[in-house]
């Protein structure tokens, strides 16, 4: 029960990188991909009216977190104190620049919440990545399930660790780069002309670089948390994962080799569950790892709540998911397709 | 040690509390302007008559950066269960994170998927679909509102749980706790004074044009239909919902209600005070002017029951703020009464087809709009205050359920930040909200001649 209810949380983190990352990845190739207001625009556009029902999947992540895992949330969110705030903040200035930019039609108000646009998402990609390298590290986990954290301490990832040091750096850099490269796989299919000319080209480089990367980030991990690789050997769901990554980059290089843009960007969303799902199945039981004392790592059977509670969740979760399913095919049909971005405050966001 | 910055648990109240006043005058005009869309939509589908269409047009963008505001400023809810009240997520997180979740997966899921539609999609959607997208709306946001009550009531009214082997609370019956007493007519109370804002601010918002010779139309039936469902919200938040919202408090938190009611001794006949100071140093109403047997009689329906004081219970058990208590629930009930009365005032002028000529009364329909903000606010603050100095009535206190690990001045330091960015966020709105209501819905004459001006 505790291991699918792992499964579930991590299917719904999953889904919610795979559709925010759009974001984010345009967000950081914004200024790069679209040099006129018109082309800005054609970016705004793509993501405008959906970012709200992107963002919703870290309220539907963070709530199921809560009710099957209480203690995680409780230790984790109280830890990351302040950089939890710094992501609640860009999150509003990101939802804000989008929601009031497109409201007055002025090039100086436009390319303020541009800025604001780029600035926030860039540096979300940043501090989620760096949140992906703290789980991969683990947090100075005291014996009584709680810890406190600087944003950085020595920059050593041993010991008493800050939320950033050279390892969870790096991931932080690789999930910049990753989710750049999908945002401009989403860009491509989204858009038309000189941005998705652009787009097209961004995607093969940044999906170029994050080969190499991942190659570091792997050897890194393994320096880091050198556990990590044995115990994931025995869990079959590891193996799926890395099959699951290998499926995923074959059919987005096919894509981008072939110029089929939804092969493309199916290949970038799969990359993202395989590289997520994998690095989840290394942990697992594990989910908080205590960097001071292994003895003090909080499982997810130290962190669930009651039998009954989780019981209860697996009724209505499976009712709620479904019908997000059903929405998700709704807003999928509804923003299919290239984007317009005719003024008559229809069609145009 | 003494000193208010070195208390963690104070500033994370405040936090908390400064937070989600500023988020929830969001949603209450989400709430009450979501149903005004659905009506006047469904009527463009009935009649066919573009002035409808107009009018959904024009508040639709209303709706939106309104909505905006609500989602951005709402995340900051959820994460603060985790940042700032661990001790109390790690004690209740495995019952009332069931309906923090259910939010998610119920009413967040159904509102984002089908705001976009509402928004940008009429067109798109033909008036079938767009209605439907209305009403999806809609019933997205009153849900949410009913899972987040259900949280609240569980911590004003603890039912369906039960208690785990580590001593934190697990759900024993999921439907017990889904359908609380007091979460029904606290929803019940809570979704009418919604309505009250909705209903206000299209009824001002109607005033504002006649008084101005503008949209003369669409003005008409703003001020027809604020006027008609703002009297009979307002009728409904005070009877029967508010009525029994306060049988409630009388029967489950006895010391709440002589705290509201400034009531320090206890005894039967007892009085409702209109006016008067609570002075807890000294333990007495000042000068009070009551009206003799009311509370008694709406409390416990007899005017010979017997009502308890404060002096009744050990003062560890009084709520920890009196008079802030005191002057918050009667000022929302002298608010609740004016909204009753003017509400009243204005159909029979809008009946006698005087509405429009009385531009007194238009000044202050206009002028109104803000006051249902304040007592929802007022309404909400009786709620948690008179809640303390417990987080789960009864079973778990405040001051064992702030974050240990979280100091004071990293509580100050986001709470600062809070009040900042929130600032900015307060001049973006009315900023943008003053230019639609600038540009106007416009008249269906109008719109039939030429190009409506685009944004």
């Amino acid at each position: 029960m505790i291991a699918a209810w792992f499964a579930i949380t991590g299917f719904m983190l999953i889904v919610y990188v795979a559709l925010d990352g759009r974001n984010f990845g345009a967000g950081m190739l914004h200024w790069l991909v679209a040099r006129t207001p018109e082309e800005r625009r054609q970016v705004i556009a793509a993501i405008g009216p959906l970012w709200s029902w992107h963002e919703v999947w870290l309220v539907g992540f963070g709530g199921t977190v809560f009710a099957v895992f209480p203690k995680l949330l409780a230790s984790a969110f109280a830890g990351y104190y302040l950089a939890l705030f710094l992501i609640l903040w860009c999150l509003i200035l990101r939802g804000i620049s989008l929601e009031v930019g497109g409201h007055i039609n002025d090039r100086m108000w436009q390319e303020f919440w541009d800025f604001v646009f780029v600035f926030a998402n860039t540096l979300l990609a940043i501090l989620f990545g760096a949140a992906a390298g703290n789980l991969a590290r683990g947090v100075p986990l005291a014996s009584d399930g709680t810890f406190s954290m600087a944003f950085f301490t020595d920059f050593t990832p041993r010991g008493n660790v800050g939320l950033l040091d050279w390892y969870t750096a790096s991931v932080a850099l690789f999930a910049a780069v990753v989710l750049a490269a999908h945002g401009a796989t989403y860009l491509t299919l989204r858009t038309e002309g000189l941005v998705h000319d652009r787009s097209a080209g961004y995607a093969r480089v940044l999906w170029a670089a994050a080969a190499p990367l991942l190659l570091v980030i792997s050897i890194e991990s393994a320096v880091v948390r050198p556990d990590l690789l044995g115990h994931a050997m025995y869990n079959p769901l590891w193996w799926v994962g890395l099959l699951l990554v290998c499926g995923a980059a074959i059919t987005l290089i096919s894509g981008l080799a072939a110029r089929r843009e939804m092969r493309a960007f199916i290949g970038s969303n799969l990359l993202l569950a395989g590289l997520l799902g994998t690095g989840a199945a290394a942990i697992f039981p594990v989910v908080l790892h205590s960097t001071l004392a292994p003895e003090n790592s909080l499982t997810a059977y130290d962190v669930a709540a009651g039998p009954n509670s989780l019981a209860y969740a697996a009724i209505w979760w499976p009712i709620g998911f479904a019908l997000s399913a059903a929405y998700f095919v709704f807003v999928s049909r509804q923003y299919a397709g290239k984007v317009s971005i005719k003024r008559d405050n229809q069609d145009f966001y | 040690m003494n000193s208010p910055f070195s208390d963690p648990a104070m500033w994370s109240r405040i936090q908390f509390a400064f937070t989600i006043t500023y988020h929830y005058l969001f949603p209450q005009l989400t709430m009450g302007l979501a149903w005004f869309l659905v009506y006047w939509k469904w009527l463009a589908l009935r009649t066919g008559n573009e002035k409808y269409d107009l009018a959904v047009r024009f508040w639709v963008k209303i709706f939106g950066l309104n909505f905006a505001v609500g989602v951005v400023t709402g995340i900051p809810m959820e994460f603060q269960f985790g940042t700032n009240w661990a001790g109390f997520s790690k004690y209740a997180g495995g019952v009332i994170g069931q309906t923090l979740a259910m939010e998610g997966m119920f009413a967040f899921f159904l509102e984002s998927a089908f705001i976009g539609a509402l928004i940008w999609g009429e067109k798109r959607l033909g008036p079938r679909y767009h209605f439907l997208a209305a009403l999806a709306v809609a019933l997205g946001s009153w849900t949410s509102g009913y899972f987040i009550i259900v949280t609240n009531a569980f911590m004003q009214y603890p039912v369906g749980y039960h208690i785990e082997a580590d001593g934190s609370l697990g759900i024993n019956s999921l439907s017990a706790y889904l359908l609380n007493s007091w979460a029904w007519i606290q929803f019940a109370h809570n979704q009418m004074a919604a309505l009250v804002t909705g209903s206000f601010a299209v009824a001002a918002l109607g005033a504002f044009y006649t008084l101005r010779g503008l949209h003369l139309e669409q003005a008409r039936m703003y001020l027809r239909s604020g006027t008609v469902v703002g009297l009979i919200a307002s009728m409904l938040v005070a009877f029967p919902t508010g009525d029994q919202q306060a049988k409630l408090v009388g029967n489950h938190q006895p010391v709440t209600l002589a705290a509201m009611e400034g009531r320090f001794v206890g005894g039967s006949m007892a009085g409702v005070a209109v006016i008067g100071q609570p002075n807890v140093a000294a333990r007495r109403l000042e000068n009070p002017i009551e009206i003799p047997g009311a509370l008694s009689f709406l409390a416990y329906g007899h005017f010979g029951s017997h009502v308890h004081g404060l002096d009744d219970f050990p003062q560890e058990s009084w709520p920890d703020n009196i008079e802030l208590l005191y002057y918050s629930f009667h000022l929302m009930i002298t608010l609740g009464t004016i909204f009753i009365v003017l509400m009243a005032y204005a159909r029979i002028q809008n009946l006698r087809g005087r509405l429009e000529s009385s531009r007194g009364l238009l000044w202050v329909l206009m002028l109104a709009f803000p006051f249902p903000y304040i007592a929802n606010t007022l309404g909400w603050m009786t709620a948690e205050l008179g809640r303390q100095p417990w987080l789960v009535y009864g079973l778990f206190r405040t001051s064992d359920g702030y974050s240990k690990v979280v100091s004071s001045g990293d509580t100050l330091f986001t709470l600062i930040g809070f009040v900042g960015l929130y600032f900015v966020l307060g001049v973006l709105f009315l900023g943008l909200v003053g230019r639609e209501i600038s540009h106007g819905p416009g008249d269906a004459l109008q719109a039939e001649h030429g190009k409506e001006p685009s944004v």
